[in-house]
C-alpha cells in the first residue's frame, strides 16, 4: 500500500493519530521538502515518529517516482507532505502512477494553508481563484497572477497568494547545463510579493490602464499559520509592501470589495 | 627617427576631414607588409633605404621569420599633400579648408585565409581598403573574400598591382602583354565589386579606374610606384592638355600616332597604345639598360626622366642601382598617399552611409546621429574589435575606433559587451577608462584624449570584455554591430599539459589566448578537455605555439586535429512528439522538419536574421521558401547562440499564458540547438514547431525549471523522429602552381595554373604539406572554409561512417557511448 500523509501546517505534532500510526508501521516513509516546510527540523520529526525519514526533493518526487513507488505493491511506503496532501500542491500524478502498476493508495487529509487562512476571519466562502507569486527574474516577469486577483475582486471575491518558495531549486544559469547547481534557499515574504504586485500595477498604470487592484487596496499578510508564533496583519498593498513580518512562512490575501460585518470587526485586531 | 610628435598628431585627430583610416588587404603574399613600408618610410617612421626588407607592421618574431602576417597591426602616420594634388579632393567632406596635412591611420593584415577574422577586425574600423594584386599571380580567392567583405562593411577600396618587378624581371613580358594583364586584374576587380556593391547605393560607384588614379602600379619591394596621375603631370606640360584629360588618355583603348600627332581610339599600324608608349616604355627602357649593365645608354636616359641620383649611389650597378633609380623617379610612398588621400573616404564622408550598418539601436537617437556626423560633442561611441597583447604578460590593449564622442584617459563610460541589451545590466560595466593610447607598429604612445574618426588603444578595458565591444557614454546606446566573420572555426584540437600540476596554467592560458584572437575559441568539455577550435591547420598551429610560448608558458600536449560536425534532420519527424514537465502538469507539442535548400545559407549570411521586422522577413520567406506567411511571422528565435541556422516556430492556436514560457521554451532551443541530441555538436538547418502547450494553471508551476528541461527533452525526441543526419564542413580549396616551361632564350618563363576543387575539412589535415612536398614546393594550396554538407548515412544504423563519427565524438567529450534512447526524450500521452 501507497500512503500519501498530510503533516499539517505546525509543528511535528500536527500530523493525525491515523497518520502518525502508517508511518510507525511503514517500511519506508519519504519527506516532500521542496513544496512547504515545517517550522520544525527533519531531526525532530525523526525523534518524534520514532524512526528514519528519507527526504525527497523534487528530482526524487517529480522524476523519481519508480524509487519512491518501488516495493510498496506489498510492502507499506509513505509519502509525507506538509500541509494536505491534495492541497496547494497537488500530488495526483504520483497517485496516477501508483494505480497503473496496480498499487493501492491511500491519503490522509490534514489541515492546510487553504483552509487554515479562514483564521484571519475572512469567511472561506468568500474567496476566488487562488494563485501564486512566483519570484521575478531577470528575463522571467510573469503578470498573470494579476489578472486573476483582478478577476477575483470584480466577482466580489478575496484572493489567497501562495509565495514562491525555493527550498532546492536549481539556478536558471545551471538549467542548460548537466551539472546542476542550486540557489541558496529563499522565501518570499509579504513585502516582497507586495512589492512586485505594486511593479505590476505601476506598468499597467504606464499603460494607461486603471486596475482594480490598486495601492491602497486592503490586504491581509499571514505568517507561520498553524503554529505558535502565528502573526496576522492587516494593512494596504503600500504599507505592506514595506511591512516585516518575520520567518517563513508567508501568504498574502488580497480582501475583496465587500466585508461581511463580522468579517471587518474581527480584522480590527490585526490592523497596524 | 619618428618626424611627427605625438602632440603633432593630436592635432591632426581633430581635423576630421584630413582623416583616413585605411586598411592594406590582400591575398596572401602579394605584398601588403613590403608595400606598407614604402608608405610608412615615405611618413618617416623608417629610413628610407630600409624599405622593403623591414615588414614594419609584423611585430611578432614569427611574423618576421616566415614572412607571414599573422596579427594584423595599426599605424599612425602623417603627410602633406601638395598644391597641385589637393585640387583633385573637390568634396568639402574630405579636407579641411586651409589643411594640407592628412592623417593615415593605417591597419596591415593578413593575408592567409585562416587569419581573415583579422582582416574583418581591421575593415571594422577603417573607411577605405587598399587592395593589394600581385599582377604576376591576379586575381585570387582570398583577393575575392576579403573585397567581398570590405563591400559588405562599406568600405571604399582601391587597388594597387604589385610585384611589377617580377614581371619584368623574371616573366619578361612585353609591354602590350602587360597592359592586357593590368587590364584584365581591373576588370576580374570591379566584377567582384560589381557583384557586392549596388551603384544606387548609400556609398556610391566603387569601381576602381586607373584612368582615375585609383590605380596604382609598382613594386613595393623596391620601393617604387605611380599611378597615371604622375605620368600625366610629367607629359602634361608637353602636350598642352588638361591633367585630368590626359589621365583619361593614357589607359585603355587610346592610341597615338607620333608621326602624324594624332589620337585614335583604334588601333592602326603606325600608332601605338599610349599607356605603353608614355608609361611602360619608359620604365622598360630603364631597366633593360641597367640590368643589361648598359651604362652608357642610361646615364643618357636618367637626366632625360629628371633623375638625379645622390652620389654614394653613383658606383652601383645592376639591381642595387634600379632599385636607387626607379625609387628616386617614382618614391611608392608619395604615389600612395596621394591615392590614399585623394580617392580613400573621410570619417566624416564615410560614417554618413555606415552608420545604420554599424550600430543597433534606432537610427536616430544621440548615438546614431553621433556616428552619422562624427560628431566629437556628441555622446562617446567607440567600437572595440580586437586585443593586443601587451608587454605585461595576461593584459591587453583594446583596439578600436572611436565613430563619435571623444574617449579620453579617466574617464568614466559603458563598456558594453556582445550580449548587452539596452536596459538590462548583462554584460556591462561601467568603469574609468585608465589610460588612452596611440598604436604605432611595435611602439605605443599615451595620449590624452582621441575624438571622433579615429583609431585608437584603451588601457584596462580587457578586463572587462571577452574579444570585442561597444563603449559609450550614452545611457541608452545601443550595442555596435558584433562583426561577422567570413570564416568558421571548424578545426579543433585538444590540448593538456605536459605536467598534470600545470593545469591552472593552462586554463589561464587558454583565457588569453581566447582574448588575444578575435576567432579562436577555447572550450571545456564536460569530459574537462580543453578545447582549441581554429579556422584551419596554419591558424591552429600559430594558437597552439602562442599558447605554449606565450599564453601559458607550459609546455603542452596536443591531440590530432579534429572537425567540428553539425547535426541536422532530413526529413519531418514521423509523430508528434509529447514532453511533459517533471511536475507532469505542463505538456509540450512539437516536430522538426528540415530547412529548405538555401535557407541556412541565408541566415548565415545574415539575409535572414532576429533583428529583422518580422513582418518583411515572413514575406521573404514566404516567396523565397514558400514557408506559410502566419506562421512564419511566428518566428520565436533562432539559434544557438540567438542567431544560429536554426528555428523555432510557434504554430499554436490559442494557447493561454503562453507568452509566459516563451522565454525557458526559447532558452531551452538554445541549449538543444547547441548541444544536440545525437553527439551534443551544435544543429543546422532544422526547424522547430510548436503545434500545442497545456500548462498549469498557476505560474508556479510553470517557471524555467519546469519548462527548460522539458523543451529540450521534446526537441530532441523532435530530432530523434526526423531520421537525424551529420554534416561535415567541406573546404574550397585552390591549388596554384607554376607551369615550367622552357620558352626560348629568356631561361623561366612562367604561367600560373590554378585549379579549384572542394575538400572535406576532415580529409585536409597535412594536404598543405603532402602538396607541397610532393610537387617541389611549387603548388601552394589555399584552403578557405565552403560550406557543409550532409555525410550520407544513418546515424543511428551502427554500420554507417556517420555513427561511427558519433561514437567518436561522444567518446571524445566523455558522454555516455552508443545511441540516445528516444523513451527518455518521448512521453506518452
Amino acid at each position: 500500500m501507497f500512503f500519501i500523509i498530510g503533516l499539517g501546517l505546525g509543528d511535528c505534532k500536527d500530523i493525525t493519530i491515523k497518520g502518525l500510526e502508517i508511518v510507525k508501521k511503514c517500511e519506508r516513509v519519504y519527506l516532500e521538502a521542496y513544496t512547504s516546510i515545517l517550522t520544525c527540523g527533519v531531526d525532530v520529526l525523526e525523534e518524534f515518529y520514532g524512526r528514519k525519514l528519507i527526504v525527497a526533493d523534487r528530482d526524487l518526487v517529480e522524476q523519481g517516482a519508480e524509487d519512491i513507488l518501488e516495493g510498496s505493491k506489498d510492502k507499506d511506503v509513505a509519502l509525507l507532505v506538509v500541509g494536505d496532501p491534495f492541497g496547494a500542491t497537488t500530488h495526483t500524478d504520483l497517485v496516477l502512477r501508483a494505480k497503473e502498476k496496480g498499487i493501492k493508495v491511500q491519503a490522509v487529509h490534514n489541515a492546510s494553508i487553504l483552509n487554515a487562512v479562514g483564521c484571519c476571519g475572512l469567511q472561506l466562502y468568500g474567496f476566488g481563484e487562488i494563485v501564486s507569486i512566483p519570484y521575478w527574474t531577470n528575463s522571467w516577469q510573469p503578470e498573470s497572477f494579476f489578472g486573476k486577483i483582478c478577476n477575483n475582486y470584480r466577482n466580489k471575491l478575496h484572493t489567497l497568494c501562495l509565495l514562491d518558495i525555493k527550498v532546492k531549486e536549481p539556478t536558471l544559469e545551471s538549467l542548460t547545463k548537466k551539472k546542476k547547481e542550486y540557489m541558496p534557499p529563499r522565501f518570499m515574504s509579504v513585502s516582497e510579493a507586495s512589492q512586485q504586485l505594486l511593479e505590476t500595477i505601476k506598468k499597467l498604470k504606464e499603460n494607461d490602464e486603471t486596475p482594480v487592484v490598486a495601492e491602497d487596496s486592503l490586504c491581509i499578510g499571514l505568517a507561520r499559520v498553524g503554529s505558535d508564533n502565528q502573526e496576522i496583519v492587516a494593512c494596504s498593498l503600500k504599507e505592506m509592501a514595506e511591512f516585516d513580518l518575520g520567518g517563513p512562512l508567508h501568504s498574502l490575501i488580497i480582501v475583496g470589495p465587500i466585508l461581511h460585518p463580522l468579517e471587518t470587526e474581527y480584522l480590527e485586531q490585526f490592523k497596524i | 627617427m619618428v618626424n611627427f610628435t605625438v602632440d603633432e598628431i593630436r592635432t591632426m585627430m581633430d581635423k576630421k576631414r584630413n582623416i583616413r583610416n585605411m586598411s592594406v588587404i590582400a591575398h596572401v603574399d602579394h605584398g601588403k607588409s613590403t608595400l606598407t613600408d614604402s608608405l610608412v618610410s615615405k611618413a618617416g617612421i623608417i629610413a628610407g633605404a630600409k624599405a622593403g626588407e623591414t615588414r614594419f607592421t609584423d611585430t611578432r618574431k614569427d611574423e618576421q621569420e616566415r614572412c607571414i602576417t599573422i596579427k594584423s597591426t595599426a599605424i599612425s602616420m602623417y603627410f602633406e599633400l601638395d598644391d597641385k594634388d589637393l585640387v583633385f579632393i573637390t568634396s568639402p567632406d574630405q579636407r579641411e579648408k586651409e589643411e594640407k596635412g592628412f592623417l593615415i591611420n593605417l591597419i596591415d593584415s593578413p593575408g592567409h585565409v585562416d587569419f581573415s577574422s583579422e582582416v574583418t577586425a581591421a575593415l571594422r574600423v577603417t573607411d577605405g581598403a587598399l587592395v593589394v594584386v600581385d599582377c604576376v599571380s591576379g586575381v585570387c580567392v582570398q583577393t575575392e573574400t576579403v573585397l567581398r567583405q570590405a563591400i559588405a562593411e562599406r568600405i571604399k577600396p582601391i587597388l594597387f598591382m604589385n610585384k611589377m618587378d617580377r614581371a619584368l624581371l623574371e616573366l619578361q613580358l612585353d609591354a602590350e602583354e602587360l597592359f592586357q594583364t593590368f587590364q584584365r586584374i581591373v576588370e576580374n576587380v570591379n566584377v567582384i565589386i560589381a557583384t557586392y556593391n549596388d551603384d544606387s547605393g548609400p556609398m556610391g560607384e566603387v569601381r576602381v579606374d586607373p584612368s582615375k588614379g585609383s590605380v596604382g602600379f609598382g613594386s613595393g619591394l623596391h620601393g617604387w610606384a605611380f599611378t597615371l596621375k604622375q605620368f600625366a603631370e610629367m607629359y602634361a606640360e608637353k602636350f598642352k592638355i588638361d591633367l585630368v584629360k590626359l589621365m583619361n588618355r593614357l589607359w585603355g583603348e587610346s592610341f597615338f600616332n607620333p608621326k602624324t600627332k594624332k589620337w585614335s581610339k583604334q588601333k592602326d599600324a603606325d600608332n601605338k597604345r599610349s599607356f605603353c608608349m608614355y608609361i611602360l616604355d619608359p620604365i622598360y627602357k630603364i631597366f633593360d639598360s641597367i640590368m643589361n649593365y648598359k651604362k652608357e645608354e642610361y646615364e643618357a636616359l636618367l637626366p632625360k626622366l629628371g633623375i638625379a641620383l645622390k652620389h654614394e649611389d653613383k658606383d652601383k650597378d645592376g639591381k642595387q642601382l634600379l632599385k636607387v633609380v626607379m625609387r628616386t623617379w617614382l618614391p611608392a610612398g608619395e604615389a600612395l598617399l596621394q591615392m590614399i588621400a585623394i580617392h580613400l573616404p573621410s570619417p566624416v564622408t564615410a560614417q554618413k552611409y555606415r552608420m545604420e550598418m554599424l550600430y543597433e539601436g534606432p537610427h536616430d537617437d544621440e548615438a546614431a546621429l553621433g556616428i552619422k556626423n562624427c560628431d566629437p560633442n556628441a555622446p562617446l561611441m567607440m567600437y572595440v574589435s580586437k586585443m593586443v597583447p601587451t608587454s605585461d604578460k595576461g593584459r591587453f590593449y583594446a583596439f578600436g575606433r572611436v565613430f563619435s564622442g571623444k574617449v579620453a584617459t579617466g574617464m568614466k563610460a559603458r563598456i558594453m559587451g556582445p550580449n548587452y541589451t539596452p536596459g538590462k545590466k548583462e554584460d556591462l560595466y561601467e568603469k574609468a577608462i585608465q589610460r588612452t593610447i596611440l598604436m604605432m607598429g611595435r611602439y605605443v604612445e599615451a595620449i590624452e584624449d582621441v575624438p571622433s574618426g579615429n583609431i585608437c588603444g584603451l588601457v584596462g578595458v580587457d578586463q572587462f570584455l571577452v574579444k570585442t565591444g561597444t563603449i559609450t557614454t550614452f545611457k541608452d546606446a545601443h550595442n555596435l554591430k558584433v562583426m561577422k566573420f567570413s570564416v568558421s572555426p571548424v578545426v579543433r584540437v585538444a590540448v593538456e599539459p605536459k605536467n598534470p600540476a600545470d593545469l591552472p596554467k593552462l586554463v589561464e592560458g587558454l583565457k588569453r589566448l581566447a582574448k588575444s584572437d578575435p576567432m579562436v575559441q577555447c572550450i571545456i568539455e564536460e569530459s574537462g578537455e580543453h578545447i582549441i577550435a581554429g579556422a584551419g591547420e596554419l591558424h591552429l598551429e600559430i594558437c597552439l605555439k602562442d599558447l605554449e610560448e606565450d599564453h601559458a608558458c607550459i609546455p603542452i600536449k596536443k591531440s590530432d586535429p579534429v572537425v567540428s560536425y553539425r547535426e541536422t534532420v532530413s526529413e519531418e519527424s514521423d509523430q508528434m512528439c509529447l514532453s511533459k514537465s517533471p511536475n507532469k502538469h505542463n505538456r509540450l507539442f512539437m516536430k522538426a522538419q528540415p530547412m529548405p535548400d538555401g535557407l541556412a545559407e541565408d541566415i548565415d549570411d545574415g539575409n535572414v536574421n532576429p533583428r529583422d521586422d518580422f513582418k518583411s522577413r515572413a514575406r521573404y520567406l514566404s516567396e523565397k521558401y514558400d514557408y506559410d506567411v502566419t506562421e512564419a511571422r511566428k518566428i520565436w528565435c533562432f539559434g544557438p547562440d540567438g542567431t544560429g541556422p536554426n528555428i523555432l516556430v510557434d504554430c499554436t492556436k490559442g494557447v493561454q499564458y503562453l507568452n509566459e514560457i516563451k522565454d525557458s521554451v526559447v532558452a531551452g532551443f538554445q541549449w538543444a540547438t547547441k548541444e544536440g541530441v545525437l553527439s551534443e555538436e551544435n544543429l543546422r538547418g532544422v526547424r522547430f514547431n510548436i503545434y500545442d502547450v497545456t500548462l498549469h494553471a498557476d505560474a508556479i508551476h510553470r517557471g524555467g525549471g519546469q519548462i527548460i528541461p522539458t523543451t529540450r527533452r521534446c526537441l530532441y525526441a523532435c530530432l530523434l523522429t526526423a531520421s537525424p543526419r551529420l554534416m561535415e564542413p567541406v573546404y574550397q580549396c585552390e591549388i596554384q602552381c607554376p607551369e615550367v616551361a622552357v620558352g626560348g632564350i629568356y631561361g623561366g618563363w612562367y604561367t600560373y595554373v590554378r585549379s579549384k576543387a572542394y575538400l572535406p575539412v576532415n580529409e585536409s589535415f597535412g594536404f598543405t604539406a603532402d602538396l607541397r612536398s610532393n610537387t617541389g614546393g611549387q603548388a601552394f594550396p589555399q584552403c578557405v572554409f565552403d560550406h557543409w554538407q550532409v555525410l550520407p548515412g544513418d546515424p543511428l544504423d551502427p554500420s554507417t561512417r556517420p555513427y561511427t563519427v558519433v561514437q567518436d565524438t561522444r567518446k571524445r567529450k566523455g558522454l555516455k557511448e552508443g545511441l540516445p534512447d528516444l523513451t527518455q526524450y518521448l512521453d506518452k500521452l
